[in-house]
């Protein structure tokens, strides 16, 4: 086992990990983080996407000791002092959340996007969220929702 | 499949700092050693012989370079940093970043790398066909030794290549390329576009100074065969030849003669052909239109 330390939305953990535990697991059944999901555990789903330094990358496909040193944002880090980002605003009032699985992939590939191009075109949000799977929206509301907080954030 | 999972359970991890010390612990582990750098194959591959997961994304092998020598790429840059590269948004390199995009989901484009798509050696390997077209080689190191294996040797089969157990691919290196050259990729999917590619063609065309001759091609091909291929026979129909009518619709059927897929064949066939001359079209005149602005790269 190995002893290793993560900061995740900006706090610092520490977990004893084997050497083939993936990031994904070390958050979700080691620190508690169940905004991570476990989907395919093969990185088609997108549902276990965290931001590594600002990057989505699929948590499953990444090893616990190899995010050491690295920032790690998990949905739950959106928020701020208790309110909520636009973007997760955005989704509740566009209605881009039915099962909800998909939504914390979803959420931060669509942080990760605003950053680098805080006013996408549909077919950017479109592309950006192209490795992540959702099986009850259609997507529509999820793309107006992220179209719908780049307005808000550049009004 | 779950089986498999729960058999995956190296029990060594180690990062080492130096290439050097990389080789040793290749050396030491053998076929139980696995390099990771993005593991977006190796974590879904789940290898149940894998004793040490050796990471080799600590060794500086993250960069593209780019002079009078030709271009290098290192073997850890991810996908996404190919795509997004200055020195590869337009000109003949272009293609490289247009197949690195064609890799997996934005997800797995952040993780995954250039070195790792090759070395997993799927018979339909993204960036292989772009690179066996710009005449790719791979630089191999092990311990006390280095050599440059031509890409066109180092597939032998499906997931399998020529790369020994205690050698590290620190590099792809390609040649200069001439200011008469043209480039050009295409590729079909399954059904969505993150599904795995139908059939993809990359071709490279070198022309003399009139833009009459064409003096080299490379036409590459992957899904189609049991490894990343090059159409040999299809590229000797081109050399030394000028472009005239029905050249390319005849160099295109040999193309397709030249594959053997597996599964679908004769579709495959059939659009090995089809992309084949829309591609092989297109380098041309992109080679011919290099000349005719004066050779400025396009």
């Amino acid at each position: 086992m190995i002893n290793i330390r993560l900061n995740v939305n900006n706090e610092d953990y520490q977990a004893e990990v084997a050497a083939y535990h993936t990031l994904r697991d070390v958050l979700r059944d080691k620190l508690g983080f169940t905004d991570v999901k476990n989907g395919c555990s093969e990185g088609e789903c997108g549902s276990c996407a965290v931001l590594v330094d600002g990057k989505p990358v699929t948590s499953c496909l990444m090893l616990a000791a190899q995010a050491q040193g690295k920032r790690i944002t998990t949905a739950r880090g959106l928020a701020t002092d208790g309110k909520l980002h636009p973007l997760q605003e955005k989704f509740i009032e566009y209605e881009a959340v039915q099962c909800g699985y998909c939504t914390p992939g979803m959420l931060l590939v669509a942080k990760a996007l605003l950053d680098k191009n805080p006013n996408p075109t549909e077919e950017e949000v479109r592309t950006a969220i192209s490795g992540n799977i959702c099986r009850c929206t259609g997507y529509q509301q999820i793309v107006e929702a992220i179209l719908a907080a780049a307005a808000e954030t550049n009004m | 499949m779950s089986k498999v999972k729960n058999l995956f359970r190296p029990a060594e991890y180690f990062k080492p700092t130096s290439v050097e010390e990389a080789v040793k612990l290749l050396a030491q582990y053998g076929e139980k050693g696995s390099p990771i750098a993005g593991g977006t194959d190796v974590l879904a591959m789940k290898n149940p012989g894998t004793e040490a997961l050796i990471d080799i994304t600590g060794l500086g092998l993250n960069y593209i370079e780019s002079d009078s020598q030709g271009l290098r790429i290192g073997a850890t840059t991810t996908l996404a940093d190919i795509e997004i590269s200055p020195i590869l948004s337009k000109g003949p390199y272009n293609i490289i970043a247009q197949a690195a995009h064609e890799v997996g989901t934005p997800l797995i484009r952040n993780l995954g790398t250039i070195g790792g798509n090759l070395c997993n050696a799927s018979p339909s390997a993204d960036t292989a066909p772009v690179l066996l077209a710009l005449g790719a080689k791979l630089k191999l190191v092990s311990t006390g030794k280095s050599r440059e294996v031509p890409l066109d040797e180092f597939f032998v089969g499906p997931f399998r290549t020529v790369k020994g157990h205690d050698e590290l691919l620190t590099e792809i290196v390609l040649p200069p390329l001439t200011l008469r050259t043209g480039t050009s990729y295409q590729w079909l999917t399954k059904i969505t576009t993150i599904d795995e590619t139908l059939v993809s063609v990359a071709i490279m065309v070198a022309m003399d100074d009139k833009g009459e001759v064409i003096k080299d091609a490379k036409i590459a091909l992957i899904s189609v065969a049991p490894t990343p291929m090059r159409a040999r026979q299809a590229e000797e129909m081109l050399r030394g030849k000028e472009v005239r009518d029905r050249l390319v619709e005849e160099v295109a059927r040999v193309v397709a003669d030249e594959t053997s897929p597996r599964s679908r064949p004769d579709y495959r066939r059939q659009m090995s052909a089809v992309l084949a001359e829309r591609v092989l079209k297109e380098a041309i005149s992109r080679a011919v239109s290099n000349i005719q602005s004066g050779g400025v790269p396009w």
